[in-house]
């Protein structure tokens, strides 16, 4: 087997499909691109690929990563055209390498793309609906205090998450125009994380960022794993 | 264009219901094309997104250079609400027009339970609900599909009807517009309504006039205007190789219902059936050739990235080359990863072999349809199917390894006594003891399907009188009760919502009025069981002064003015009355596709011969 990774995007025309449909959407473009492509064993076959974080519906991304197998070794640029000329409106091939699996000498294998994941890094552009003066007090309100509590409510369970902890780096504010622009640096770890709309609603909730939060838009920008993209570990 | 906020599709289900860009959407610069066509279902994304036939028309009115066309469908209450909150008008999901700026709106009518929601999307998109409050700013409102075959009930709410196939009739009708609008529409709206009138297969239900005698009942439609045809029969494609079938559908990108390719092999189904309205309504068989099917199976791979193939008909397993195709695909996609399988099985076991061989390993459920629960019934409605067959057929799929099997019966056929309500029960029971004689172990589960008897125009129980819902209840707990055997499992239908189909399905003009009380007092999606309002139906007939059961439960003379016998696909009254006696005699007639010609009509009075690719070698030759 022959294992490649895929760096993709996460267009404005998807931004509001699931993770899962976004899966199914990728394993129809792999066969529609005739890639000899690698299927598990069983009743059911489908398709050996797995996926780095999921990204929360409403979101898009320059930094998908995809990890898929095929049965025979086309050189790179093949793969990449094919694949390319068969994605849908959306979604773009940005980088493809293959991995190398280190010698079995070496010890270990890869890890599971899912595991590699530490970091991730966001872009969150919002209209300021207050003053600019106003919004720099805000973030900078939230990044002094030492700790923060995010109160999470899903249909399962509720819970308060201690969100400064995932704080990788201070959020930072910029502006374009009438928006403001969020950067966040998040920690992304086995046991949990936090969303960059979680911390969006507490900057605004709790610390009084004046923007308009339904016509926030969020983009994932970067996906890392110790301190290097995704796509430069294999 | 219409943009929705990210605060709107945050705070909806399914928000990609909503936001197209989907691959092989087509999408053409609105002004250099003169004609508009939006396609619709009045049900949600994912039903809609699985139609065939719109799949089919949305290739053939895009192909064309002077046409672009686009989708619309239902949008989800939810959706609804925000959109009449926010003043947000329906749109496209190509362009994200406003729908009101088309000049087409067709609608498919699958089914009557969608009426509430063609009257709800026409007001969304700011168009008026009734024909005759139309200008010339409006589209023009179009049906056509399963339930064209008696559109009196909605007549008025529609410009015009495209009875039968659509794939040459939708496109002449777009050459026929463009044609009226680059000569400066003339004589405006109603000057189109006359041009198209005069194409084939067009009903156009303003130009005619209905009359109802003393009784109250329907008497008479005659035309009013020179161009209005006394009768419309249906079109139909003589050669099915010969016409456009989907060859880039539309991608999703979530899940819908069909989620995978479907591959028509023919169009008709003649055996005869005399409850079945598609049996009467598709005649004659059209079988595309082996080779296309074939051609098109790639493409559509090829195309769609599906892994999934559904070889879809009325009765599939009818196909005459059938085990031949099927190596074909097997041998064209191996290494594909790609699976077939069939919608519906004969109770044969050739049908069990075929579905062994396309499932492989994977056994997931057959499904059987002997529709009555004894053998007297089953003629009756000329099932030509014996218990004998059915044993048949299961004991050869218990062998091949499944475990599940699925019985589809209908209570309230004509005839029925409560003999025959026992005797499914009796049947199912059966099948559950076949397996443990095979298998020599208790193991299978048998779920029987029963669904409430609808009578249909243009089938031999046109005339027949719908049982009472209290009646369809009494019979459903007496079957409920049937059951000793612990491996048979039932399902039955909501009778509330198939007393009202029935009443709709049979109705007539006057019907117009109590849709519309209906969705004004805010009917919708009525065939989701848990959004159907009873109440507000029955309170609707009321207000508008109708007797629902007149319609539902009255049985009509033989010699009666039916409302629907304008608009035919082509078989006779004279058939349809043969037939009926026939049923009362529980005699069978045989299917004309290799037996006798049963002189339904359809092939003199539509020019149209059946094309079965095993008589055509010569096997057989039908009369004619």
């Amino acid at each position: 087997m022959y294992k490649y990774r895929a760096q993709l995007t996460k267009g404005d025309e998807i931004r509001y499909i699931s993770h899962l449909d976004y899966a199914g959407v990728m394993e129809r473009a792999i066969r529609r691109a005739k890639l000899p492509a690698a299927y598990t064993e069983g009743f059911n076959p489908h398709l050996k690929m797995s996926f780095a974080s999921p990204l929360s519906l409403g979101v898009t991304s320059d930094a998908e990563y995809m990890d898929f197998e095929l049965t025979k070794p086309l050189c790179q640029p093949e793969i990449f055209d094919k694949l390319s000329a068969a994605l849908p409106p959306g979604i773009r091939l940005i980088k493809l390498k293959p991995v190398k699996e280190p010698k079995p000498c070496e010890g270990k294998k890869h890890k599971a793309l899912m595991a590699e994941v530490e970091q991730g890094i966001y872009e969150v552009v919002a209209p300021l609906t207050g003053d600019w003066d106003e919004a720099v007090k805000a973030v900078a309100a939230y990044n002094a205090a030492s700790e923060v509590n995010y109160h999470r409510v899903t249909p399962k369970k509720t819970r308060d998450i201690e969100v400064k902890q995932y704080m990788l780096e201070p959020v930072k504010i910029g502006m374009s125009g009438d928006w403001v622009k969020l950067t966040m640096n998040i920690s992304i770890t086995q046991t949990g994380s936090i969303k960059p709309v979680e911390i969006l609603e507490l900057l605004h909730n709790e610390y009084g960022l004046p923007v308009a939060l339904g016509r926030a838009l969020i983009n994932r920008s970067k996906l890392m794993g110790q301190g290097k993209d995704l796509i430069d570990l294999v | 264009m219409i943009k929705l906020e990210p605060e709107i599709l945050q705070a909806v289900e399914k928000p990609a219901r909503y936001t197209g860009h989907e691959l092989n959407a087509v999408h053409k610069d609105w002004d250099e094309v003169d004609c508009h066509f939006a396609l619709a279902m009045a049900d949600t994304y994912e039903v809609g997104m699985s139609n065939l036939g719109l799949k089919i028309l949305y290739e053939v009115l895009n192909n064309r250079q002077d046409t672009a066309c686009e989708r619309v469908y239902a949008p989800w209450t939810d959706m609804e609400a925000i959109m009449r909150e926010r003043s947000i008008p329906l749109f496209s999901l190509e362009s994200f027009t406003e729908i009101k700026k088309f000049d087409f709106l067709g609608f498919t009518l699958q089914y009557e339970m969608i009426y509430s929601n063609i009257l709800n999307m026409l007001d969304l998109a700011g168009i008026p609900i009734w024909t005759k409050d139309r200008s010339d700013v409006d589209p023009f409102i179009v049906g056509g599909g399963p339930t064209v075959y008696n559109t009196e009930p909605i007549a008025d709410f529609f410009d015009f009807f495209i009875l039968g196939e659509g794939e040459e009739v939708i496109s002449e009708v777009a050459k026929t517009f463009v044609k009226w609008k680059r000569e400066g529409k003339p004589g405006g709206r109603k000057g189109f309504l006359k041009e198209v009138a005069k194409l084939e297969g067009i009903y156009v239900p303003s130009f005619y006039n209905v009359k109802y005698n003393e009784k109250g009942y329907f008497s008479s439609i005659e035309p009013k205007e020179p161009e209005a045809r006394a009768k419309i029969y249906k079109r139909v494609i003589k050669d099915l190789d010969s016409v456009h079938f989907v060859e880039k559908p539309v991608m999703p990108y979530i899940g819908i219902v069909h989620d995978r390719i479907m591959l028509e092999l023919f169009r008709g189904c003649t055996r005869g059936c005399r409850f079945c309205q598609a049996g009467t309504s598709y005649r004659p068989i059209r079988e595309r050739s082996r080779e296309y099917l074939r051609e098109l199976a790639r493409k559509l791979v090829d195309s769609s990235g599906y892994n999934e193939m559904s070889l879809t008909s009325l009765s599939s397993a009818d196909y005459s080359c059938l085990g031949e195709l099927v190596d074909d695909l097997f041998a064209d996609f191996e290494g594909e990863k790609v699976s077939f399988s069939l919608p519906s099985l004969r109770i044969d076991s050739f049908s069990i072999d075929l579905a062994h061989k396309m499932q492989q390993v994977r056994k997931s459920g057959l499904t059987f349809a002997p529709e009555a629960g004894t053998q007297r019934l089953r003629d009756v409605i000329n099932k030509g199917v014996t218990e004998e067959n059915l044993m048949t057929a299961v004991e050869a799929a218990f062998k091949q390894g499944w475990k599940q099997v699925k019985l589809y019966f209908m209570m309230g056929l004509p005839t029925e006594t409560d003999e025959d309500i026992v005797g499914i029960a009796r049947l199912a029971e059966k099948v559950a003891r076949k397996y443990k004689e095979v298998k020599g172990k208790w193991g299978v589960t048998v779920t029987i399907s029963v669904s409430c008897f609808v009578p249909k125009p243009h089938t031999p129980f046109q005339w027949f009188g719908q049982l009472p819902k209290d009646e369809f209840e009494r019979r459903q707990r007496l079957l409920k009760d049937s059951i000793t055997e612990r491996a048979v499992k039932f399902h039955y239908h909501d009778a509330r919502v198939s007393v009202l189909e029935g009443a709709i399905s049979r109705g007539d003009r006057r019907i117009s009025q109590v849709i519309y009380q209906a969705w004004k007092d805010g009917a919708k999606f009525d065939g989701w069981t848990d959004l159907f309002k009873e109440d507000v139906w029955h309170e609707a007939f009321r207000k508008c002064g109708i007797d629902m059961k007149e319609y539902s439960e009255r049985t009509r003379d033989f010699d009666e003015p039916l409302p629907w016998e304008h608009t035919t696909p082509g078989v006779s009254k004279d058939f349809l009355k043969r037939e009926w006696n026939k049923a009362v005699a529980e005699q069978l007639t045989e299917d004309c596709r290799r037996g006798k010609c049963s002189g339904c009509g359809v092939c003199p009075s539509l020019k149209v011969d059946i094309v079965d690719w095993k008589r055509k070698e010569g096997e057989v030759k039908a009369n004619v």
